[in-house]
């Protein structure tokens, strides 16, 4: 008995002390993992595609801020600028050759010297080898590319590009690595830190968790971030994230929209793009305008191959309200897909009768549906929609669950297909695509390049609609190169989408980040990255 | 005279065992999971899968809402009560499913291995082996990216990661009853293997087998949770308990209520269904002490 | 003794050949890692030259065939997410990191399940036995990673005694070892208080009682004894539950370990760091099992395998 009692009482105080023991050992322990403001920047975003130190054997979702690429973008505005490794360019008549200067006082970090054009050359060498998994990079290999002198290269191209700066800013085509170092230490140097020529300096990475870069003092371009190092961290879960920014743990991190909403609310600050960086659409999979059937498969067997039912799921979307579920307030609606004021084709026209095309309006919808004889003259009346979710798109599931309600409500017949985005992407690959898809076009491609891909057969044929007038305009369009014919050709292009209701066009959406308001001031990027963020060095705070 | 007293105390004895039965886990269940199950139609105050945006992220009734959304509304202004209630037919069907196809794969291999033994005794340990070291999690995962994510993966799996139990258990059982006299007395007696296995021993397991399955509803509807977590459970827009607590986990720490009722439905689902199996345990199998 | 480990070995090697092959199916019916691992907009020309790479163009009784001489020498390729990573030695960089976790969440559900499972058998009925039973109920019946956000929000976050995720000191492992250990806690402290209520009813246990022996001495020396071996065959199922449940709350808690190299790979389709981590699961799951057989003999003399 007397034991027991012992027993009883001794437990509890052991607990107790141990309880106490460890509770001051983690309050330690957690202090120390608070960010401190003065010293590191920790930035945390959903993990990569492909993690490597070797940009060109990623996807280009991210771009190292140690790392530079010929153009630059304005913070501001977004425009091309001579902020990164050239100083100024030229092109010639018909947009073949395209001529850059290097900034003289340029230099990689560490101790391997300025950046010359050998180092361009050497870099495009890199990024055009076997494993390149690299956006645009096929357009590389067919490219010539000359150093003109130590700080001049040329590249000559064998189609009119007018767009080719694009490659060279924010998407990121080609990044400047050192070829001394490449002399001297080979690939595994690359892999172990690539010397840059960015205001940062590559740090450590820890695979999977995070990548560390500190600050280069004396930049040669004299820009002076107010922080000794910026850690990037990887973490899949946004409610973790989130809770990294709420415990102090983190500066900025990327949320879904909603969960920004959530955190402004609760005092944090969401800062967004000066510019658009995504346009996002629902795209109807297949060669449904093709008067004639594919090889692979007949895509005029599917709902949308009507006109009619094409208009009446347009018509059936309150766009206003989803916008707003899904984008927050303020996001504009997107008249067509790929279609952006900053670059040429945009048509004042269409995008002001967007709201009279458009508009939502369920008994026009009805009665399109009616004229068409839907559902009883299809044969696969059942529109399946596509429920994925992308890295940097959460909203994409939601915005399946919204277009299936609104689609009910006319007597549209839909059926949710929830896969990943791979599995979707296999089977547009392999022309058996038979849905209605979520897509994004980030960032921003000049309407040229978009256009092409998301339509026609000339750049991506797997998602070719098979509009023979579409493709005609499209081939006219590889071979023009005066801009104002260019401009009617892609006006013409984008008013043959609009009128023919050939997708469920959505919204532009600025890139946003979520600050800890104690911790920052602000931060200016223009959006113009495919993750969105950028001018990491803009990070002003408090 | 003797008979009828027998007969008295029978009822006695099945008058205190109705008085015994767990009033507690059995009303629980029934209210938070078999009726709605069954009625949600009826019961259910909203469409489970109609947004309404006007009506977006309102709180439940004593926080801030109203009557009109008990359980307040999700990010689309669907109302969270219907949701939960629309959902539990869901759950409902595949844990019982699943547990189906554990319990009929996992006994029908355990009678046969623990009985005929040899080589076929040691192929189904093996694959009992097999099937506990591959981990149903990454199974889903695999399936659900090679066949795509379904009602019918969501099944499967359940199945996968519960037959084991069932198949070592039963074989264990077996094992035990394979040398007693019964068994040796109707072998001598002529009977069929089919019919020792069928009408003698599988009589004998079936307690086991009733506490087990009962005990494994709870594990069945986390598992349904963690694949939705994971974003291959039952597709949307089907509002499984899972779905619906891995939907909100987002908002746990603002918008709480998306999460909190379906999180609590399960609590209160799973913990019933464990106090009905070791109640179960208790009243038919005191000896078993499988968790 | 020998004898039986070796059929162990044997057998347990036969099991993963099987699970080699499910595991080599199951991939390749899982869509292609092109679509995955290329750009959006990739052309006809890379994803060509990426599947000739990869040899994703041979007939799949040979590419299971290369698979499996390559893996026998512990050569599951190259990651495709990780380029220039060998996928073995990947899994295997990270499997500290679980094995961290998981011995944290081991040890939590021991220290606490045994004592709380010894004190409800031994106080049965009593507020001790009331309290171990819910918290063992609810710890059973919640879903992992709904508990890890909660810990994440209560002690991270407004409390601030914790780091929220990743992995650094120890205190990063403390939450996510929590959110494993739970169930862990509850299934164990229910097996410890079963089988100690029965070895409590045994005749030399009362006799021990009579003859005067300490009741400390009896519960934690006796009894305990002879009813550890109940909760011993429980650690087989543990340590595999435990590294099931890394999965997901290496996801939850963002740990770098082999649950999130799992998801992360098969999400990026990267197939040879799939194979690689399920083999390397199966082998962890297969030694445990093995080691707790072994412990059997050792705790209980009386038990032995035929």
């Amino acid at each position: 008995m007397f034991y027991r009692d012992l027993y009883i009482k001794c437990t509890p105080k052991r607990l107790l002390a141990a309880v106490l023991l460890s509770g001051t050992v983690l309050t330690a322990g957690g202090l120390t993992n608070t960010a401190s403001a003065e010293e590191k920047v920790v930035v945390a975003v959903s993990p990569l595609g492909a993690d490597s130190n070797l940009y060109w054997a990623t996807t280009g979702a991210f771009i190292f801020p140690s790392m530079q690429t010929l153009v630059g973008n304005d913070a501001q505005t977004g425009k091309y600028d001579n902020s990164q490794l050239a100083e100024s360019w030229e092109h010639n008549e018909d947009f073949t050759s395209w001529t850059f200067k290097l900034h003289p006082a340029a230099k990689f970090s560490g101790d391997w010297g300025p950046v010359t054009a050998a180092d361009v050359v050497h870099s495009f060498n890199l990024h055009i080898g076997e494993d390149a998994k690299l956006s645009g990079i096929s357009n590389f290999r067919k490219m010539e590319i000359t150093a003109v002198d130590d700080h001049t290269v040329r590249f000559d191209l064998p189609n009119p590009t007018p767009n080719f700066l694009f490659s060279h800013a924010g998407r990121g085509s080609l990044v400047i690595y050192s070829k001394a170092q490449f002399d001297a230490e080979g690939l595994a140097g690359y892999e172990a830190a690539p010397a840059g020529s960015g205001p940062f300096e590559y740090k450590e990475r820890e695979v999977g968790q995070s990548l560390t870069f500190s600050t280069i003092a004396d930049h040669w371009t004299g820009v002076s971030p107010e922080f000794d190092e910026i850690e990037f961290r990887w973490v899949s879960e946004p409610s973790t994230r989130l809770a990294m920014l709420s415990a102090g743990e983190a500066h900025a991190v990327t949320l879904p929209r909603d969960l920004q909403d959530d955190a402004a609310e609760a005092g944090q600050k969401v800062l967004s793009s000066s510019e658009g960086a995504m346009q996002s659409t629902m795209l109807f999979t297949g060669q449904f305008m093709n008067p004639e059937a594919e090889e692979n498969r007949d895509a005029r067997t599917y709902a949308w191959a009507d006109q009619r039912v094409r208009e009446a799921v347009n018509r059936a979307l309150d766009r206003d309200a989803i916008l707003e579920v899904l984008y927050g307030e303020g996001v504009r609606a997107l008249p067509v897909y790929t279609m952006d004021p900053r670059f040429p084709g945009f048509s004042e026209e269409i995008a002001k009768g967007f709201d009279d095309a458009y508009g939502y309006d369920p008994e026009k919808a009805m009665a399109l549906l009616a004229e068409a004889g839907y559902p009883d003259a299809f044969d696969t009346p059942e529109i399946p929609l596509v429920v994925t979710s992308l890295a940097g798109n959460p909203e994409f599931a939601q915005m399946a669950e919204l277009v299936q309600a609104y689609l009910d409500v006319v007597g549209i017949k839909t059926q949710m297909r929830e896969q990943d985005w791979a599995t979707g992407n296999t089977a547009i690959r392999g022309f058996t695509a038979d849905f209605v898809t979520p897509m994004r076009n980030a960032p921003v491609r000049p309407s040229a390049l978009g256009v092409q891909i998301f339509f026609t057969k000339h750049a991506s044929p797997h998602l070719d609609i098979g509009d023979p007038e579409l493709n005609d305009l499209g081939g006219k369009l590889i071979s023009e190169t005066d801009p104002a014919a260019r401009d009617e050709v892609l006006k013409a292009m984008f008013t043959r989408i609009f009128d023919s209701y050939a997708h469920i066009p959505m919204a532009t959406v600025p890139a946003s980040v979520v600050v800890n308001g104690d911790l920052v001031e602000g931060w200016n990027f223009p959006g113009a990255s495919s993750s969105g963020l950028s001018h990491y060095h803009l990070i002003d705070l408090k | 005279m003797a008979e009828l007293h027998l007969q008295s105390h029978r009822l006695q004895n099945l008058w205190q065992k109705a008085r015994e039965l767990p009033l507690l886990p059995i009303g629980v269940l029934l209210i938070v999971f078999i009726i709605p199950a069954l009625f949600a139609e009826v019961i259910a105050p909203h469409d489970p899968y109609v947004p309404n945006l006007r009506a977006r992220l309102q709180p439940p009734v004593f926080f801030g809402g109203t009557w009109d959304y008990m359980l307040g509304t999700d990010r689309l202004g669907r109302d969270i009560l219907s949701r939960i209630l629309h959902g539990a037919w869901y759950v409902l069907a595949v844990s019982m499913i699943g547990i189906a196809v554990g319990v009929v794969v996992g006994t029908t291999l355990g009678l046969i291995a623990g009985y005929a033994r040899g080589w076929f005794d040691g192929l189904v340990m093996r694959l009992v082996d097999i099937s506990l070291a591959l981990p149903a999690m990454l199974l889903a995962l695999a399936l659900a990216a090679a066949i795509g994510a379904s009602f019918l993966s969501v099944v499967i799996v359940v199945g996968f990661a519960l037959w084991a139990y069932f198949a070592r258990q039963v074989r264990a059982e077996v094992l035990l009853l394979r040398n007693s006299d019964f068994v040796a007395r109707s072998q001598v007696a002529g009977a069929s293997h089919l019919r020792i296995l069928f009408r003698h021993i599988l009589p004998n397991v079936m307690n086991t087998i009733v506490v087990l399955a009962t005990l494994q509803v709870g594990i069945a509807i986390m598992l349904d949770a963690s694949l939705s977590f994971l974003g291959i459970g039952i597709p949307r827009p089907t509002p499984t308990w899972g779905l619906l607590v891995s939907d909100g986990r987002d908002f746990i720490a603002t918008d709480w209520w998306i999460s909190f009722f379906p999180g609590l439905a399960i609590l209160l689902t799973v913990m019933a269904a464990n106090m009905l199996g070791d109640w179960l345990r208790e009243q038919l199998d005191p000896r078993q002490r499988q968790i | 003794m020998l004898k039986y480990l070796s059929r162990r070995i044997a057998s347990s090697l036969f099991a993963l050949l099987v699970i080699t092959f499910i595991v080599f199916l199951l991939t390749q019916l899982s869509g292609s890692p092109v679509d995955a691992l290329l750009p959006d907009d990739a052309t006809q020309e890379q994803i060509d030259s990426f599947i000739r790479e990869w040899g994703l163009d041979k007939p799949l009784w040979q590419q299971y065939l290369t698979f499996l001489g390559n893996a026998a020498q512990g050569d599951f390729g190259t990651s495709l997410k990780w380029p220039g990573q060998d996928a073995m030695g990947f899994v295997l960089d990270r499997m500290p990191a679980t094995l961290e976790l998981g011995g944290l969440a081991i040890l939590m559900s021991v220290v606490i399940a045994l004592p709380l499972g010894v004190a409800a058998a031994v106080y049965k009925g009593g507020s001790i036995d009331n309290g171990a039973q819910i918290f063992a109920l609810v710890g059973q019946s919640m879903p992992s990673f709904w508990l890890g956000i909660i810990l994440i929000w209560v002690f991270s976050v407004w409390l601030g005694w914790l780091p929220t995720s990743g992995m650094g000191s120890f205190s990063h492992a403390i939450l996510p070892a929590i959110a494993i250990a739970w169930f862990q806690i509850s299934a164990l402290a229910r097996l410890t208080r079963s089988a100690m209520l029965e070895v409590l009813d045994v005749e030399y246990i009362k006799l021990a009682r009579v003859k005067g022996v300490s009741e400390w001495s009896v519960v934690w020396k006796h009894a305990l004894r002879n009813a550890a071996v109940v909760p011993l065959t429980y650690f087989g199922i543990l340590a595999a539950s435990i590294l099931t449940g890394s999965v997901v709350i290496e996801t939850v808690f963002s740990w770098p370990g082999m649950g999130w190299v799992a998801i992360e790979a098969i999400r990026g389709r990267d197939f040879p760091v799939v194979q690689a981590v399920i083999i390397a699961y199966a082998v962890i799951y297969m030694i445990s099992n093995l080691v707790v057989d072994l412990l059997y003999v050792v705790v209980d003399p009386r038990v032995r395998h035929g």
